[in-house]
């Protein structure tokens, strides 16, 4: 679950990112953020993974109260979120088996556990036939699913993918939103933060828009697969 | 953390070592010149300082006594020097002995020595040897205070060149080590920030997935100390080899050695054990730090 009340982040630079947000996106929630560039979608998300703090107002992340929050606990709250960039950020040295077990070994898993998991949250991405592969073998869209499965393979309760579909064919982004819609289907919030439009308008669903810090629009809309 | 979470980040550090080995060799060469740097300068320092030591042994104070001093003052005067703290060997040197050994000195001016008959100028005297050369200005202020003193024969001096001379080496060469130290650091420093942040992103992929300071620090703590270590080995093979060249040569100078005494250098094998556990211990640990700290700039995310 995340909630922001009468959230503001104003930089040192006098900049105001976010002006009186709130919102609640509740457990089992899909939704898309959509803004331009600018419009304080990227400190939304620095915000919830308590990479910067808000200026005013409370933010809660799992159950975690994030002005609260002792910066030695920050592990524990990042190891509840899953998160999915635009360019990927694979480690290069790094087999895709590697790179997803990397998250498990991070928490401490155990050993079996990892030898279980890892090949399973491969197959629900469909890369078996990768998995031995390095990230500079894999195409954009690949890579995607890579960085998919190893925000998932710690069973999160909450996935923010940044631009997830930014880096790849326009075609493929429906391929990565039906994966991201499968991975809801069964019970993990989605924050998908985005904006290609036309995406948006063909999944629908609850579409949050920030301009300039603020929320304009947060509403639930039919999407055209579903007509 | 599980045993089988350390062995994973000990297996992270040695293969990081391989992935990076650039910045490992990189990282590897500035500790290398570092070590040895400081090395030889330590260990040139205690030859140095041995060599003046040889030098001091050979120097005694004489203490003459007045002609009509009886066997029974001279033997307490001797009890009495013994019992002083700086002294730590005192030596009876009979006027007869004395006498004995000027006649042997100036065999050819035997008419001289006839012309005196049985009479004896010389007086009795102790020969005395000081522990510390730099307090003894102090140790013959308090002999002199002692009854039936005549003179008192000290190489003043010599000395005090050999006290200022160790003072000035000191400080030279400790500064001159405080520095190589200083500079070492700052350059492994920036080695390994350069290392970090060629992987910066990992560690802030590292961060984003929920792993702590400790758990992305303690690879790059180990890759330093692997680093340090092998530093620390070649450095020593380095030293061993130079050393024993530079002893050779020495031990060949016989006018040389005839000066600074045979057992003032300190030979290789007398030392190596200390040697080897100061550059072995001291290139991991400086390596391993060095990286850790490093690691602390990139780490808040």
């Amino acid at each position: 679950m995340v909630e922001l009340k009468d959230v503001s982040v104003t930089y040192a630079s006098g900049v105001d990112a976010l002006n009186h947000v709130s919102l609640k996106i509740n457990d089992g929630d899909f939704a898309f953020v959509v803004g331009s560039s600018g419009a304080g979608k990227s400190t939304m998300i620095k915000l919830l993974l308590k990479e910067i703090d808000a200026t005013e107002g409370v933010v809660i992340v799992n159950g975690y109260n994030l002005r609260k929050l002792r910066r030695r606990k920050i592990p524990e709250l990042r190891r509840t979120i899953g998160i999915v960039f635009q360019d990927f950020r694979l480690i290069p040295s790094m087999t895709v088996y590697e790179n997803i077990a990397f998250v498990l070994r991070v928490i401490d898993a155990p050993y079996k556990y990892i030898r279980k998991r890892v090949p399973y949250v491969i197959s629900l991405v469909g890369l078996q036939a990768k998995a031995n592969s390095f990230p500079h073998e894999l195409s954009g869209g690949e890579m995607q699913r890579v960085a998919i499965a190893r925000a998932l393979v710690n069973d999160p309760k909450l996935i923010i993918a940044d631009e997830p579909t930014g880096n790849i064919d326009p075609e493929l982004s429906y391929e990565i939103v039906e994966l991201l819609k499968g991975i809801n289907a069964c019970g993990t919030t989605i924050l998908m933060v985005t904006h290609e439009h036309d995406l948006v308008r063909h999944f629908g669903g609850r579409i949050i828009n920030i301009t300039q810090g603020e929320i304009v629009f947060d509403e639930i809309l039919g999407g055209a697969d579903e007509g | 953390m599980k045993v089988s979470g350390v062995r994973y980040l000990v297996q992270q550090g040695v293969d990081n070592v391989w992935k990076n080995r650039m910045m490992a060799f990189a990282s590897f060469c500035v500790l290398l010149v570092s070590l040895l740097l400081v090395g030889i300068s330590v260990l040139a320092y205690y030859n140095v300082n041995s060599i003046i030591g040889g030098i001091e042994e050979k120097n005694e104070v004489i203490v003459y006594f007045n002609d009509n001093t009886d066997d029974e003052t001279l033997k307490e005067i001797g009890s009495k020097l013994r019992a002083m703290p700086n002294i730590s060997e005192v030596v009876f040197y009979s006027k007869e002995e004395a006498y004995e050994s000027l006649k042997a000195s100036m065999a050819e001016y035997e008419v001289l020595f006839d012309s005196l008959g049985d009479d004896n100028p010389l007086v009795d005297a102790y020969r005395i040897k000081v522990n510390n050369i730099d307090e003894i200005q102090s140790t013959i202020a308090e002999i002199r205070k002692l009854d039936n003193i005549y003179s008192i024969r000290a190489p003043y001096d010599f000395v005090n060149i050999l006290v200022q001379l160790r003072t000035i080496l000191t400080w030279v060469m400790g500064a001159i080590i405080l520095a190589m130290v200083i500079v070492s650091m700052v350059i492994i420093s920036n080695t390994t920030k350069a290392s970090v942040y060629a992987r910066r992103e990992e560690i802030q992929i590292m961060k984003y997935v929920g792993a702590t300071d400790a758990f992305i620090r303690f690879p790059f703590f180990i890759e330093g100390m692997i680093t340090g270590f092998f530093a620390g080995c070649m450095a020593l093979v380095i030293t061993w080899l130079v050393y024993d060249s530079v002893v050779n040569i020495l031990q060949n100078q016989v006018a040389l050695l005839n000066i600074i005494g045979m057992g003032s250098i300190i030979r290789f094998a007398d030392i190596y054990i200390p040697v080897t556990v100061a550059y072995v211990v001291g290139g991991a640990l400086v390596g391993a730090i060095g990286s850790a700290i490093s690691t602390r700039r990139y780490i808040n995310v």
